[in-house]
């Protein structure tokens, strides 16, 4: 038998510890059913996005396709030697296939992004010379907003600056970042800059349209996310780009920051480290042999 | 016995119905190799976080994805759910901390731990957690894993 005389005193303590107790767990479990209904209402909004997308994904690939074969079937009629004609025309159907080109290739990113099916194609790339050629091929839809390109490299004299990396996925990430900086630029231009430290690559792209708010800013990256989705939207697209190239960036170990004023404009930096030649070499400390036991489970 | 060669990045799932050494790279990240000894295939994930928030695209750097997609892309070659059997590893906590909210090698060895008891598909071998990353090999054709443990690495 136990000698401890239990005084009324020692049960109020006793009871008052374990009210506390109670009221501390209460607290946590309020804390996490918070968390878990802004995750629920999260998931609910992303899955509305979702099929607000494949309504909106049908207009983006049907009318353009409609467009080019309109287009291609008034080529064919036009009376010989209206080369004025002709060249409009064909200029107008590069341009809708462009887009589609463009969309599209997001569209699979994303699928094989979410479906897992990730690889790294590392090769030497001529960094300037593959953000010339991709600003060239804007140029007609620069053209049409009258925007220039401004394109400031480190070595302004010299096209062979040779960075190691996946050089498909450096395309999508940057024709993303333009597509954007057009999509919301007025009629002036912008500026894309790049350069490198600690054998990180950086690209910055910086356009003076209309800037996002801080508050957008931290949800630019969700997909299916278009700040501007109104029927009347002039921008058209389908709001996965940034949330592709988050997720890309996530892949190459990268970082995008971005810098905004309402009106002013937006710059966007991607920093991404050089890859490396044989993924499995990565011992930092090289003690890879200090362990080097093998263990079959 | 010769073999292809995969390595499975972060993020990234592999399987294939022919024989493959797939090799990954583990700190607090945790890999799941799923194994059919009756087609003799198997595939591997690699996930960096046990959620997924509804933040960005919903990849398989999310243990809730990975996992599922991993059990759907087996059954999808032809494997019974009740033949499937897996091996963990990986969920080291390279950073020392105490705050539980940070501890990501745990909290993915434990949604890895707590799908597949959902799942109903059973864990046949593990090793999870320590301080060291890990880098696996797995034989895609015996189900056999082979590691080592290697310095710091995410």
């Amino acid at each position: 038998m136990s000698n401890i005389v239990i005084t009324d005193e020692l049960l109020i303590e006793e009871l008052k510890l374990r009210f506390q107790e109670k009221k501390h767990s209460l607290k946590k479990l309020e804390k996490l059913t918070k968390e878990l209904k802004e995750v629920n209402t999260k998931l609910a909004e992303s899955e509305a996005l979702k099929s607000h997308f494949i309504s909106n994904i049908t207009n983006e690939i049907v009318n353009p396709f409609t467009s080019i074969v309109i287009l291609s079937k008034n080529i064919l009629s036009v009376k010989e030697g209206d080369w004025d004609k002709v060249k409009r025309m064909a200029s107008l159907i590069h341009s809708e296939a462009f887009n589609l080109d463009f969309q599209l290739k997001n569209i699979f990113a994303a699928a094989e992004i979410e479906a897992g099916d990730l690889y790294m194609e590392v090769s030497n790339v001529k960094v300037d010379l593959l953000i010339g050629a991709l600003l060239e091929s804007f140029l007609p839809e620069t053209a049409k907003k009258q925007l220039t390109f401004e394109f400031i490299k480190e070595n302004p004299d010299d096209d062979n600056f040779i960075f190691k990396i996946d050089s498909e996925k450096l395309r999508l990430i940057l024709s993303n970042l333009v597509d954007n900086a057009i999509k919301f630029s007025k009629n002036n231009k912008i500026i894309i800059k790049r350069w490198t430290e600690n054998n990180n690559l950086f690209v910055s792209i910086q356009d003076f349209g209309i800037g996002i708010s801080e508050n957008n800013q931290k949800i630019i990256f969700d997909r299916f996310k278009r700040l501007d989705s109104g029927i009347n939207s002039l921008n058209r697209g389908h709001g996965l780009g940034l949330s592709i190239n988050k997720a890309i960036l996530d892949f190459l170990n990268g970082i995008i920051t971005i810098s905004s004023k309402k009106n002013e404009g937006t710059t966007f930096v991607v920093s991404i480290p050089e890859a490396e030649d044989d993924p499995e070499a990565y011992s930092e400390d090289g003690n890879e042999m200090l362990f080097g036991v093998d263990e079959v489970f | 016995m010769e073999r292809p060669k995969h390595f499975l990045y972060p993020g990234a799932i592999f399987i294939n119905p022919e024989p493959y050494l797939i090799t990954t790279i583990l700190g607090s990240c945790v890999s799941i190799c799923i194994y059919d000894p009756v087609l003799k295939i198997g595939g591997m994930n690699h996930f960096m976080l046990p959620l997924w928030n509804g933040q960005g695209l919903a990849s398989p750097r999310y243990g809730n994805i990975a996992i599922k997609k991993l059990i759907d892309n087996i059954e999808s070659m032809g494997s019974s759910r009740s033949n499937l059997k897996v091996k963990l590893f990986g969920g080291a906590e390279i950073i020392t901390t105490t705050i539980s909210q940070f501890m990501i090698g745990e909290r993915n060895i434990n949604i890895a731990k707590d799908l597949l008891h959902e799942e109903k598909i059973p864990i046949i071998a593990t090793s999870v957690g320590g301080k060291l990353g890990r880098k696996i090999i797995f034989d895609t054709f015996t189900g056999e894993v082979r590691q080592k443990y290697v310095g710091n690495h995410s």
